[in-house]
């Protein structure tokens, strides 16, 4: 660009508001609540007086709780497993060249993101519950005497969640694979390999950065998702969003509820960063 | 996998994705006065019902109008920022990239619940909407930055270039030139912001205060209570409300909206 | 018309010279081209020109007023981009009509010279179209039009024609050159097509690592280079060993497996000295091979239609390539007797 822009306070002026806007209501914030997790908690009050550790204390003493994280973080797996298994060739096939509707699929696959996640929910709740549209039909069929336990549990809990999070999988997947060019695989092809093996040894490890992006934004997306896991699972399956919310909403422990929140974010950030590793190492070799 | 197998599996993969919105369209004409099936016929009783329901109308109108005044916020201070950072940001491009999709990056109930606290540290606490409007529009903040840098970036450095050597001093070259090429970032920016903050659940959930309850705040209280298919109707008419502005958007302005 | 001066223009990026103190003086209406590899300085020189770039040291002079701290919209040029940069949102009619409306030119009198603009470069009737209707040599020609339009002081191209395919490259040369003759415009053309820049120029600046390797006419540049590199870079060249017998004034006698010749020299040598001298291929004739003549192997023969391309190969073992019509044609493994009249060979350097 022309050189005589940059000079000048002129263009820090245009990113100024967003800039302060971040480090106010973002950075601060964060900040805060690592101070309030070492908060005494308060009687009566959100919080008391001076700093503790009593916060972390209580989580690590408590199994309920760590299984509770555990059991996020599985939640997190699966749903991020299933994401990519059953998205990989969604987004593959939108891909292809020749694909014939791609307005329409690319539509259907954005479609979840323009409806609110408490309507999504909604409609999950319709289709699994005990006397909803899957198990009442399969009644009717007479193929079940009982309804099968489709919600209240970590399977209803999963297909939700597969459902609200699947654009975010399928998106930069594609992303990724648009941007292998396409005589890469015709290289392949005329060097000898069949169909299958240019997928596998040239498709594959090219989209590898998409299809990282795509697991690190569902896993992300699922520890920390609130209406999803608090509709369907009910009182019943709780993840640790939920304890954590219902925690600072309903009995007003923010200290605690902060550590909590902290405990799931540092892990989870943990096994983001690891999977990081792991994944690069893979496709620098491959 | 060969083509008709693909094919086949991406179907059911679509009808998956579809599956849940259209129960829930479906469900809003069940005339019986609970969720069953097979439907008790057709009707338009439960709109009839949510439409005389002054808790779901002024949700509605609520939500309208934090994602209106979400969208004039993220929208001028969101186009800014991709301003800056695609023409003047040199060393520190990566670092503004960054920090501009952090809230996207970060995990929202997190970012709802620091805000929550911060509010009420600050004095501003939750009595109005102050609080909520910006929680919203951290939210929407990257997508206005993502669709307006986008359309900088296939800006030509050369028309401005063009546009210098045949005489025009700055003001003139970014009023004639800049802002017509990239009018469809902005403006898609502005709508997709408009879109995701009316259908901003957690941000709102810990930030509203007493009377301010969005339209998706509103009906998720009511669902923990209540099966009846007035709920089905209201997520209807949100759905509308939310493809309108799409269509609009996409079909008459002929925009195509940078969601990533 | 504008006279450009240029004097020891340098842009420096960090320590790395793009372009280093070159200065070069161009003429009222000259056509001139900057020719070099990409990453010479060439373009870097043309942005300093037209303000795009900021001068690191020196001065450029228009009609001997230094420009240097002058903004590119106040500089008064009109350029023409390699992706020819016409605005996309704007018809042929507004494009041109920009630049003039920033000069606050009066409807009646725009119309008037866009038409005119439009008439010169064979685009009447095109007005209302958008750039993305044109074809590539249309909206080449329209960023010529609106570069000219404005008249400014002086026009600068930055590689234009190289999006075009070979055939219209070759006309819009002619093309150009035709109209900037008429239009009689200081011209300050870049490319790193020598062939753009030998027809079209009335000088070239030959550019190597951000330095003027040479300035010259187009029959300097080929026929007498300054050295082996701007030999090399222009056009093929064989380079020919050759030693210096003995010096005379501004002379040198040297003996080469091609004969001995007396050449005029600008390089100091001395005798004993081993020299390049350059010979283009097509100064070579062949016939049989007679006895006492310069002799060579034909090792492979190219045939191009108009041209033939031989690759010879000398009995001390040293490669040749010849060029000749195609009129006597000579089979791999002929011997033939080499003919190059001395005034064909130019002493471009001292071997190492």
């Amino acid at each position: 660009m022309s050189p005589g822009k940059t000079k000048g306070i002129g263009p820090y002026l245009l990113i100024a508001p967003a800039g302060l806007l971040l480090a106010i209501f973002l950075v601060l914030p964060y900040l805060n609540i690592g101070v309030m997790s070492f908060r005494v908690p308060g009687q009566g009050t959100p919080y008391g007086e001076g700093f503790t550790l009593v916060n972390y204390a209580r989580f690590f003493a408590d199994s309920f709780y760590i299984w509770q994280v555990v059991n996020t973080l599985w939640i997190g797996f699966l749903t991020t497993a299933i994401c990519l298994v059953i998205g990989f060739p969604v987004a593959w096939q939108l891909t292809r060249p020749n694909m014939r509707f791609r307005g329409l699929a690319y539509g259907l696959v954005l479609s979840p993101l323009l409806v609110g996640i408490v309507i999504r929910s909604y409609g999950w709740t319709i289709l699994l519950g005990n006397n909803g549209l899957i198990n009442r039909t399969l009644t009717n069929m007479g193929l079940i005497d009982a309804p099968l336990p489709l919600m209240y549990n970590a399977l209803g809990i999963i297909i939700a969640l597969v459902h609200v999070f699947l654009p975010f999988m399928i998106l930069p997947i594609m992303n990724g694979i648009q941007g292998i060019d396409p005589s890469l695989e015709a290289a392949a092809r005329s060097l000898g390999a069949s169909r299958a093996t240019a997928f596998r040894r040239i498709v594959l490890p090219l989209s590898m950065p998409g299809i990282q992006a795509g697991c690190i934004l569902v896993f992300v997306l699922s520890l920390s998702a609130y209406v999803t896991p608090s509709l369907i699972g009910g009182l019943k399956v709780k993840t640790m969003a939920v304890t954590v919310v219902d925690a600072l909403i309903d009995t007003f422990q923010w200290p605690f509820g902060s550590a909590l929140a902290l405990m799931l974010s540092v892990t989870g950030a943990i096994i983001v960063v690891i999977f990081g590793r792991m994944t690069r190492m893979k496709w620098k070799v491959a | 996998m060969s083509r008709p197998f693909l094919t086949g599996y991406c179907l059911l993969i679509y009808a998956f994705l579809l599956a849940p919105i259209l129960v829930v369209v479906g469900a809003s004409f069940n005339a019986g006065a609970f969720l069953t099936f097979p439907p008790q016929g057709l009707s338009f009783r439960w709109y009839v019902t949510f439409f005389n329901n002054e808790v779901f109308m002024r949700a509605i109108r609520t939500s309208l109008w934090v994602a209106f005044v979400t969208m004039i916020i993220s929208g001028v201070i969101g186009t800014m920022a991709a301003l800056f950072h695609v023409l003047h940001a040199r060393r520190s491009k990566d670092v503004v990239r960054i920090a501009m999709l952090a809230p996207l990056l970060l995990p929202e109930v997190l970012t709802a619940i620091s805000l929550l606290f911060f509010v009420y540290a600050i004095g501003i606490g939750t009595q109005n909407m102050v609080g909520m409007i910006i929680g919203h529009v951290l939210i929407t903040l990257p997508f206005v930055f993502i669709n307006v840098s986008a359309s900088l970036e296939s800006f030509d450095p050369s028309w401005d270039m063009a546009a210098r050597s045949l005489g025009a001093p700055k003001l003139v070259r970014f009023r004639r030139i800049m802002l017509p090429m990239i009018k469809s970032g902005v403006i898609g920016g502005c709508l997709f912001a408009f879109i995701i903050s009316f259908d901003i659940f957690t941000i709102s959930f810990m930030l509203k205060g007493v009377g301010t309850s969005t339209l998706p705040i509103q009906l998720f209280d009511y669902l923990r209570t209540n099966f009846t298919p007035e709920a089905a109707a209201v997520s209807t008419v949100s759905i509308v409300l939310t493809l309108t502005v799409v269509i609009i958007s996409e079909k008459v302005l002929g925009l195509r909206i940078h969601r990533f | 018309m504008t006279e450009v001066s240029i004097e020891k223009l340098t842009k420096s990026y960090g320590n790395a010279r793009a372009v280093n103190a070159i200065s070069m003086k161009i003429a009222e209406g000259e056509f001139i081209s900057l020719l070099g590899p990409s990453g010479c300085g060439k373009t870097t020189t043309l942005k300093m020109i037209a303000g795009f770039e900021d001068v690191t040291e020196g001065a450029i002079r228009f009609d001997g007023q230094d420009v240097v701290n002058t903004p590119a919209e106040k500089r008064d040029i009109g350029m023409v981009f390699q992706n020819y940069a016409l605005f996309p949102h704007m018809t042929v009619e507004q494009n041109l009509a920009f630049g003039l409306e920033m000069r606050k030119v009066p409807k009646p009198q725009m119309r008037e010279r866009i038409a005119k603009v439009l008439d010169m470069v064979q685009l009447k009737g095109y007005e209302a179209r958008y750039p993305r209707q044109l074809s590539g040599g249309q909206q080449q020609r329209v960023a010529l039009a609106r570069a000219l339009v404005i008249e400014p002081k002086i026009l600068l191209l930055d590689e234009p024609l190289a999006n075009l395919d070979a055939k219209l490259r070759e006309e819009m040369r002619v093309f150009i050159r035709d109209l900037q003759r008429r239009v009689g415009i200081t011209t300050v053309y870049v490319t790193h097509d020598q062939a753009e820049a030998m027809t079209m120029s009335d000088r070239v600046v030959v550019m190597f690592g951000g330095r003027i390797a040479q300035i010259g006419s187009p029959t300097d540049i080929y026929e007498r280079p300054e050295n082996h590199e701007v030999a090399e870079f222009v056009g093929q060249v064989n380079l020919v060993e050759a030693k210096v017998e003995s010096v005379g004034e501004g002379t040198a006698t040297v003996t080469s497996p091609l004969g001995n010749f007396i050449l005029p020299t600008k390089i100091s040598v001395k005798p004993g000295n081993m020299v390049s001298l350059a010979l283009r291929p097509e100064a070579i004739e062949l016939s049989m091979a007679t006895a006492g003549q310069p002799a060579a192997t034909v090792l492979a023969s190219y045939y191009s239609g108009a041209l033939m391309d031989y690759r010879l190969k000398l009995d001390n073992g040293d490669e040749l390539h010849a060029q000749t019509f195609p009129v006597n044609r000579f089979a791999e493994g002929d011997r033939v007797a080499l003919h190059a009249p001395a005034e064909r060979f130019w002493l471009v350097g001292v071997a190492q």
